[in-house]
């Protein structure tokens, strides 16, 4: 078991022999010894084929799961050692979810989705509804603060998940598939606003089975059967794909990069 | 999670599926309505017998027979002639006693004056001038001789020609004899506007049933007996004395028949014992009415069940982003409350409504009965915790991972 290191400085979260195992007919190690260090301010991929523990890992890091084995830390804290109304406040300000199928409460407006992490973390209680229209704005969405999920395009939900996602200032957003239900020109705004949220300081963790969508990233491990079969780091190739959106290129920002699995 | 962000969440929730919400507290407010109503109208049934009763303390208490109904409940009065002269005469004999007025209904079929004739409409009774006591004349004063007789301003009012002192009265019997009397008073009554016409002539000359008593002997006994005491204070001792005599010692506790119970009771006892009746009566109805409401909360409990299910996902949604079990069940818990609420005040705002209507179609008074408008409104915010506690504990045992997933 190598430990995986993504990140220079602090761990935003850090997986030390983490297993995972579902009793079905024969118990099932869908996450098997699998360590991983996730550095601030870092992006990460996560790429594997269904069933090799993809769903499982970002389950057990959104701490939404807890490992049978093994330990993983999010923010300082050990999450298989917190209560269940623990885990949920660790949620609630530790971690921003992101998902394929957008999950916004349909019955709230945008700013009302932006709000709900805020809310439910009584913490911060002054701004609010401040703070969820700036975040808006930041995602490109300072016109549409009072439309319903349902009046928004997909692409415009995804924006309001991921504002939603920074509500609490979370130590680390949780993407799952986040442009699996979109089109390709979608795909590339929401990807690209992530990788400027990255920039901006946010600690992203992105699950794809997209080889395409996981370049956007600076490392990517590929997961197999439970386990992590390889590491790559794709930081270098950034800079080169960002000079060459510079000079009129468009698409994807790498070409470089496959292969080193 | 503070609370008006739940209210708000869960108002959200309501509005957004109007007609079943509304569907929903329909049971609740149905349940409630109907106990208010009832609880209207029985005050108002109570206000309007009791309410014009005049509840002058008076030094007098009246000795009635009362059994309880074989099927049913409440008392019902007795008019066997059990309280002999005898009795009668000992009991003016007691401490504190200042007289005894017997009082015994006469078989008067007609009744004539001034060529007018009533059928079956006035009520005679014999009596002694006693009994007059502490009655309030409207005109004129008791009667003295055996052809004088007193009426009440209902009987006065019953002709058309308003029979009134010095007005000549004829009475026929139901064996067809007959006797004219001259009305010296016109007494007002102590019972209000329920009281019967009524026509008052002395028992000594008219006054004929008679019993044989325990001794063997024939004795004039009269189903009604009216104590006077000699002051306020003696009323109570008095009428301690009484009920012991008469239940003791006297002829009436051998006449009496076996379930039946001999009643001493001044005007205030009375009206407390009608009103303790009518209440019993109200809340009994009322009960029934409540059955409306466990139905109510188990239409809201069903409904909130629905709720969660359909919002499984949702509650993964919150969950993901924070949600205890405590917020989510503090959720449901307020969305339930909110519609018992809204149940209560709806149910609450109709109750009054056809109480209304209905009190003002009998011609009774109106009554707001607002403690039970507070049980009410107690009882819809407890039905909305009750049917919402197992419904919200479902929902805060949702598995997140499973409810991101649903579909």
């Amino acid at each position: 078991m190598v430990a995986h290191d993504t990140g220079p400085g602090a761990a935003a979260v850090t997986a030390e022999s983490v297993r995972r195992t579902y009793h079905l007919a024969e118990p099932v190690h869908a996450i098997d010894g699998v360590s991983l260090s996730l550095g601030k301010g870092s992006f990460t991929a996560v790429m594997g084929p269904s069933g090799s523990g993809k769903s499982t890992l970002m389950n057990l890091v959104g701490c939404l799961d807890t490992p049978d084995e093994g330990r993983i830390e999010v923010g300082g804290h050990s999450v298989g050692e917190l209560s269940d109304a623990e885990r949920a406040r660790l949620r609630g300000t530790e971690i921003g979810f992101v998902f394929q199928t957008f999950n916004l409460m349909p019955r709230l407006t945008a700013v009302e989705n932006v709000r709900l992490p805020m809310v439910f973390h009584d913490g911060v209680e002054a701004d609010r509804q401040e703070r969820a229209r700036s975040l808006l704005e930041r995602v490109g969405l300072g016109d549409r603060l009072e439309h319903e999920p349902s009046e928004l395009s997909g692409g415009q939900r995804q924006r309001v998940a991921l504002a939603r996602a920074l509500a609490n200032e979370p130590t680390l957003v949780l993407a799952d598939e986040p442009t699996g239900n979109l089109d390709t020109e979608t795909e590339a705004e929401i990807m690209e606003l992530l990788v400027e949220l990255n920039e901006a300081g946010a600690t992203i963790l992105l699950v794809t089975h997209e080889r395409a969508v996981a370049e956007y990233a600076d490392h990517v491990v590929n997961l197999l059967d439970g386990e992590i079969e390889s590491l790559e780091h794709l930081s270098d190739a950034r800079d080169v794909t960002a000079r060459e959106q510079a000079a009129g290129g468009a698409g994807n920002r790498r070409s470089t990069g496959e292969g080193e699995a | 999670m503070n609370l008006r962000e739940s209210l708000r969440i869960s108002w959200r929730s309501i509005r957004a599926h109007k007609l079943r919400s509304a569907l929903t507290t329909l049971g609740v407010i149905i349940g409630i309505a109907a106990v208010i109503t009832f609880m209207v109208l029985g005050g108002g049934f109570s206000e309007d017998i009791v309410g014009d009763i005049e509840a002058e303390q008076e030094p007098a208490m009246t000795v009635q027979t009362q059994t309880t109904p074989e099927d049913g409940f409440g008392v019902m009065l007795v008019e066997t002639p059990i309280y002999t002269e005898s009795d009668v005469d000992a009991l003016e004999q007691r401490e504190g006693v200042e007289y005894v007025a017997p009082q015994g209904s006469l078989d008067v079929v007609q009744a004539e004056s001034g060529g007018e004739q009533l059928t079956g409409v006035v009520d005679a009774q014999a009596t002694t001038a006693d009994r007059f006591e502490h009655a309030t004349f409207v005109d004129g004063g008791p009667f003295d001789g055996a052809d004088e007789a007193v009426v009440n301003e209902q009987a006065g009012q019953a002709f058309e020609g308003n029979v009134s002192v010095g007005d000549e009265l004829e009475l026929t019997f139901e064996d067809g004899e007959t006797t004219t009397v001259t009305v010296t008073g016109v007494v007002e009554s102590e019972l209000g506007e329920q009281t019967p016409p009524q026509v008052f002539v002395p028992a000594d000359e008219h006054y004929t049933t008679t019993v044989e008593t325990p001794d063997g002997d024939e004795e004039r006994a009269y189903p009604t007996l009216q104590i006077g005491a000699e002051g306020l204070d003696d009323v109570d001792p008095v009428q301690e004395t009484a009920v012991d005599y008469l239940e003791e010692e006297s002829h009436a506790a051998e006449l009496k028949g076996d379930d039946d119970e001999i009643a001493v009771q001044t005007v205030e006892d009375a009206i407390e014992q009608f009103d303790d009746l009518v209440g019993q009566l109200t809340v009994f109805i009322g009960a029934v009415a409540g059955i409306a409401l466990v139905v109510g909360s188990i239409g809201i409990a069903n409904i909130m069940i629905v709720s969660v299910t359909e919002r499984t996902r949702e509650i993964g949604i919150m969950k993901a982003v924070g949600a205890t079990k405590r917020d989510i069940m503090q959720l449901f818990l307020v969305e339930s409350v909110v519609l018992g609420v809204i149940g209560a005040v709806v149910g609450v705002a109709a109750g009054l409504g056809f109480g209304y209507l209905g009190v003002w179609l009998l011609g009774w008074p109106m009554v707001y009965p607002l403690e039970w408008v507070a049980i009410a409104v107690a009882v819809g915010t407890g039905v909305g915790v009750v049917s919402g506690l197992y419904p919200a504990w479902r929902g805060a045992r949702v598995d997140p991972i499973e409810a991101l997933r649903h579909e």
